[in-house]
């Protein structure tokens, strides 16, 4: 196994730049998720570790060596495709033997990896089948067979879920997981799903036009979130956000909802404008007193576990995460509290998320710097 | 999963037929079906009915005498005459040569073609081009490119210090021209249908062989020709079936000569027909001819379906 490093990585397509400037160590045996909206750059920048795309700049590195200019084949690596990419004409056995065939490993190694590899994956009984003989989730663990069986420095992971229904998915997300914990190998990892970025990774790296928004820990980025795009986009359902005015140490809210800043109240002075999000999930039933939120209920959504709100404060639409046996009906009005505790305050025109000065000595650059 | 979908299919099966004995859709089907059916007798099963009559009567016009019928007789001078076997063996000899040769060009410009070009329509259209021209006029220009005194072929064979060949003198070399002329017009055909299937294997598989660590060789062999057997196995059809039927390209090239050595089946049935008058013997000859390419048809169509 080994460690990745890409140091000022970009990709441009004639004048369009997709990927402008990507910065990342990826530890040994570390399993780190690029996750983001389609056009990001998340899947080209895999690409080009995997050395499908060329570099426009910068230097990647795999292990001790520089690869910039090497061919895939010469990288070490093993890519599991969004659409599997299984040889149509090979059996199962086949497909998973192809890259030690290629690399001239003797015919006993061959069949003891690949035999050792279908056990772990559940696929035995499949070696002799064809592509077109398995189901979805079964072509899926056939090219995860393939990767594992060369025992590469790095695995690449492209969107590999995302041909699966949702039941599918969650079982073998659960399945790369622990086969993760089992050979301890390095993955990078890319998708869309920002559930299968919080359940696998141990690094998040949240992209949007073609750079890295940020970089952390799935609890640093749930929880603290460095901008407005990050939290809306980790989370589900997303973050709300509301517009709020600062006066007496308290973002006020349309409608005579209030919230307190804390903290922030340092940096933060009366009449300046700022944006508060509130997670779905920590809105509490019962005012507290210092922090409130009132609106008028428009929806409805019991979802067994617990319930959804839908409510308007001021125009602008929030939801709520409730008990399950809390039913307000359409039309009323609710008061809502909130934990101050998980309260984020954004400012408006950068979208980027105000810290106390602790926290952004901690935080370093991310939360502040453009 | 798969038993209920089975079930299913057989229920639907079950109903089809149900809807299909029905006395009314029945009609229904005879009505729509029957314009086809008449079509398709007019032209096809009238025509090689005939064919197949005369061949057994003695009908040539230059004789003034009525059709005769004589049974088998016509095939047995056919099988007695050595310049049916002559163009026989050549009919055969040119689809020997010219089908795998337009294979293996065609599918050198299939794969040309298929190459990441800026502009992709110069080369689809170069490969259109000579598909698109007819084949007498092939001919010709191949019988200017071989002419001994003027011919592009001796001026650049000349040029490299090589002897002057009097193409069209010798049976070898005219046979040689011929099938050249042959194989650089049907490969843009063989290339095109190679081409669309070339298009159908998936990016994604290269990418997959280039991390497995297959080189552009290897590639190709374990991928590219596996994946495109079933684009080679139709080119090969419809190539073969018009190999047997050359007439052109020799015709405009050198009427069949010198002698008989580049006579074809179908020119021999032409002269038969048109030039001698003689529709019986003519018919025979192209009874044999229709039974040459359903045989070679049958032997593909059953390799196609071993292949699935």
């Amino acid at each position: 196994m080994a460690s990745v490093k890409l140091e000022g990585i970009r990709k441009s397509y004639g004048a369009v730049e997709v990927v402008k400037g990507i910065d990342l160590e990826v530890a040994d045996k570390e399993l780190v998720v690029l996750v983001g909206p389609s056009g990001c750059g998340k899947s080209t920048t895999l690409r080009m570790i995997a050395g499908l795309e060329s570099i426009t700049a910068g230097t990647l590195t795999i292990g001790d060596r520089t690869v910039n200019g090497l061919p895939p084949r010469e990288r070490d690596i093993a890519m599991v495709f969004q659409d599997y990419a299984l040889y149509p004409h090979k059996t199962v056995y086949e497909n998973m033997a192809f890259g030690l065939k290629v690399r001239n490993h003797p015919r006993h190694e061959i069949d003891s990896r690949v035999k050792q590899a279908a056990e772990t994956l559940g696929i035995a009984h499949l070696l002799d089948r064809k592509p077109s003989q398995l189901s979805g989730g079964q072509r899926q663990r056939v090219a995860m067979g393939r990767a594992i069986v060369r025992r590469p420095q790095v695995f690449l992971f492209d969107e590999p879920l995302s041909n699966l229904d949702a039941k599918l998915r969650g079982q073998v997300r659960t399945e790369i997981k622990k086969l993760h914990q089992d050979i301890a190998a390095t993955i990078i990892y890319v998708t869309h799903d920002q559930v299968e970025a919080m359940t696998l990774a141990d690094r998040i790296v949240v992209m949007r036009n073609g750079e890295i928004e940020q970089l952390g820990t799935p609890d640093d980025v749930y929880n603290t979130p460095a901008t407005m795009f990050v939290a809306s986009f980790i989370g589900a359902p997303a973050m709300n956000f509301l517009s709020a005015t600062v006066s007496g140490g308290h973002a006020r809210l349309a409608e005579g909802g209030r919230v307190p800043l804390g903290a922030l109240a340092a940096i933060l002075s009366d009449g300046d404008k700022v944006k508060v999000g509130i997670r779905p999930e920590h809105f509490l039933e019962e005012s507290n007193g210092d922090c409130t939120v009132t609106g008028t209920v428009q929806v409805v959504e019991p979802l067994g576990a617990d319930t959804l709100v839908h409510f308007t404060v001021g125009g602008e639409t929030m939801t709520a995460r409730v008990a399950a046996q809390t039913r307000p009906a359409p039309g009323t009005r609710v008061t809502l509290g909130c934990d101050p505790a998980r309260i984020h305050i954004f400012d408006p025109v950068s979208e980027r998320a105000y810290r106390p000065q602790a926290a952004q000595e901690r935080h370093g650059s991310m939360a502040v710097e453009a | 999963m798969s038993g209920a979908v089975h079930s299913a299919l057989r229920l639907k099966q079950r109903r089809d037929w149900a809807s299909f004995m029905d006395p009314s859709d029945r009609a229904l089907a005879f009505w729509l079906l029957a314009p086809t059916a008449i079509l398709l007798l007019l032209i096809i099963v009238y025509p090689v009915g005939r064919l197949v009559w005369t061949s057994l009567h003695n009908l040539s016009l230059t004789s003034g005498l009525p059709a005769e019928f004589v049974g088998l007789e016509n095939f047995e001078i056919m099988l007695d005459d050595p310049i049916f076997w002559a163009a026989l063996w050549n009919t055969v000899l040119i689809t020997i040569i010219t089908v795998p040769g337009a294979l293996l060009v065609g599918l050198g410009l299939a794969l040309l073609a298929n190459l990441p070009f800026r502009y992709r329509w110069p080369v689809r259209l170069s490969l259109l081009v000579p598909w698109a021209l007819p084949l007498s006029f092939v001919g010709l220009i191949f019988a200017w490119f071989f002419q001994s005194q003027y011919g592009v072929v001796n001026d650049i064979l000349m040029r490299f210090g090589l002897p002057r060949i009097i193409w069209f003198n010798s049976p070898e070399w005219s046979f040689t021209a011929i099938c050249l002329a042959i194989i650089w017009k049907t490969s843009s055909f063989v290339g095109l249908i190679l081409l669309a299937g070339l298009q159908t294997i998936p990016r994604s598989l290269y990418e997959a062989a280039d991390v497995d660590g297959a080189g552009r060789l290897r590639q190709f062999f374990e991928i590219t020709l596996p994946l495109l057997k079933p684009a080679i196995v139709v080119a090969l059809i419809f190539r073969t079936i018009t190999a047997l039927q050359t007439f052109d390209i020799p015709y405009t090239m050198t009427r069949g000569g010198p002698g008989t050595s580049t006579a074809t089946l179908a020119m021999y049935i032409h002269q038969n027909t048109v030039s001698f008058l003689d529709l019986g013997y003519g018919s025979a000859l192209a009874v044999a001819m229709f039974v040459l390419s359903m045989g070679v048809t049958v032997i593909y169509l059953r390799m196609m379906g071993k292949g699935h």
